[in-house]
Formats: structure tokens, C-alpha cells, sequence
């Protein structure tokens, strides 16, 4: 993918970006971590979608991916720290 | 003494006897996607797109004609990964318009994990 940030992202950018980083919220350990990044990207994208100036689709964009390389390093580092408890949701069967 | 109990035999009538609101006919020959698997998808649809219970759903149905965008398709594509455990790729996305579609392109997947060769 070849980040260019002077030209206009095409829509098929815009939707991998997407799923990179949906796909990234799945290294996340922590229930809570995953939810919210999967929720972020669902709420900015919409509120984004009716963009039309280039320039702010690509300021978007570009913003979009600097977020994606966060994400890439903080799941390596949450990794390294994961607690032994998980978190209640995550569990199949409710405890009472 | 003897006990005649009647047994049920439903192995091959499984298919038909389930209330089938949304499937209505399969083309055996060209479809290899299974019931489940579609019954799957379409939940995963309806959550997605919010849709009522009661509204129609085949496997034919286009997702742009139940009001989804394409982020709307990406998200589904997205939810069926986790369902089913599989990774799409870019281009096998951008073909998924429909819920047979979808179901097909799952099943492939599925098969070639599990039977790599």
C-alpha cells in the first residue's frame, strides 16, 4: 500500500485501511482494548464518509494511518503485559 | 410384552422440515454453500444492518438493497471473519454483494483450511 499523502486516497484505500485496522483490534489482549478500537474506527468512519474536499480526505486519511502504526505498536506492547484475569465479558458461561 | 414405539426417521428431511422464512430454494448443482452456513450469514447480516426480524431475507438479496454502503459490506465481511475463523482477502471482498455469495466464498475458505494441500 503505498502511502501517499499528497494524492487522494481512492476508495479502495480508504476501505483497506479499514479493515487493517479492524484487523489489528484482534492482537489486542484486553476485551475492553479491542471493543473500543473496533467502535473508533466504526463512529470515525461514518463520520467521515460524507467528506468531500481532498484535502481533508487525505488529512483524514493520513491520520487514519498514523493511528494504524499506534495501534501496531501498542498491541505488541500490551502483549508483553497481559494479566491472567480476562475480562468478564469475554467468559462463555456467566458466573451466576 | 412388546412396545411398538414409532421411530422418527429425520436425516434427510432436516433440511426441509427448518421454517424456512429466507431460503427458499437451493440449485443443488450450483450451490455449495450448506443451510447453516447461510443461516449463519444472515444473522450476522441482520445484527449488522440492524434489520427487523420480520423482514425478507434470501440468499440472493443484494446488501445495497437492504440500505448497506460499503462500509457496511466491509463490516459484515469483517464479522464473518471472526464468526468462521477465516481471513478474505481484498479482492475476494469486493466481489460479496449477496448473502449466497458471501456463503460460498466462506465455505471455499473453510475448505482450504482445513484440507490444505
Amino acid at each position: 500500500m503505498s502511502a501517499s499523502s499528497s494524492a487522494t486516497p481512492s476508495a479502495a484505500q480508504v476501505r483497506s485501511l479499514f479493515r487493517s485496522l479492524q484487523r489489528v483490534a484482534r492482537n489486542f489482549p484486553d476485551y475492553n482494548i479491542r471493543e473500543y478500537v473496533k467502535r473508533r474506527t466504526v463512529d470515525a468512519f461514518r463520520e467521515n464518509a460524507t467528506l468531500s474536499d481532498p484535502s481533508s480526505i487525505s488529512s483524514a486519511f493520513s491520520h487514519g494511518e498514523s493511528q494504524l502504526a499506534l495501534l501496531k505498536r501498542q498491541a505488541l506492547v500490551y502483549s508483553l503485559y497481559t494479566p491472567s484475569l480476562r475480562s468478564v465479558m469475554e467468559l462463555q458461561q456467566p458466573p451466576f | 410384552m412388546q412396545a411398538c414405539y414409532k421411530t422418527i426417521v429425520c436425516v434427510g428431511w432436516s433440511r426441509k422440515s427448518l421454517p424456512s422464512l429466507r431460503s427458499s430454494r437451493f440449485r443443488i448443482c450450483a450451490v455449495q454453500a450448506q443451510p447453516e452456513t447461510v443461516q449463519k450469514v444472515c444473522d450476522i447480516v441482520r445484527k449488522q444492518l440492524a434489520l427487523p426480524p420480520e423482514s425478507e431475507l434470501t440468499p440472493d438479496t443484494k446488501f445495497s438493497a437492504l440500505g448497506a454502503d460499503s462500509l457496511d459490506t466491509v463490516e459484515i465481511v469483517m464479522g464473518l471473519e471472526e464468526e468462521f475463523g477465516i481471513t478474505v482477502e481484498e479482492d475476494g471482498s469486493q466481489n460479496i454483494s449477496t448473502v449466497q455469495e458471501a456463503a460460498d466464498l466462506i465455505e471455499k475458505l473453510v475448505q482450504d483450511k482445513t484440507a490444505p494441500s
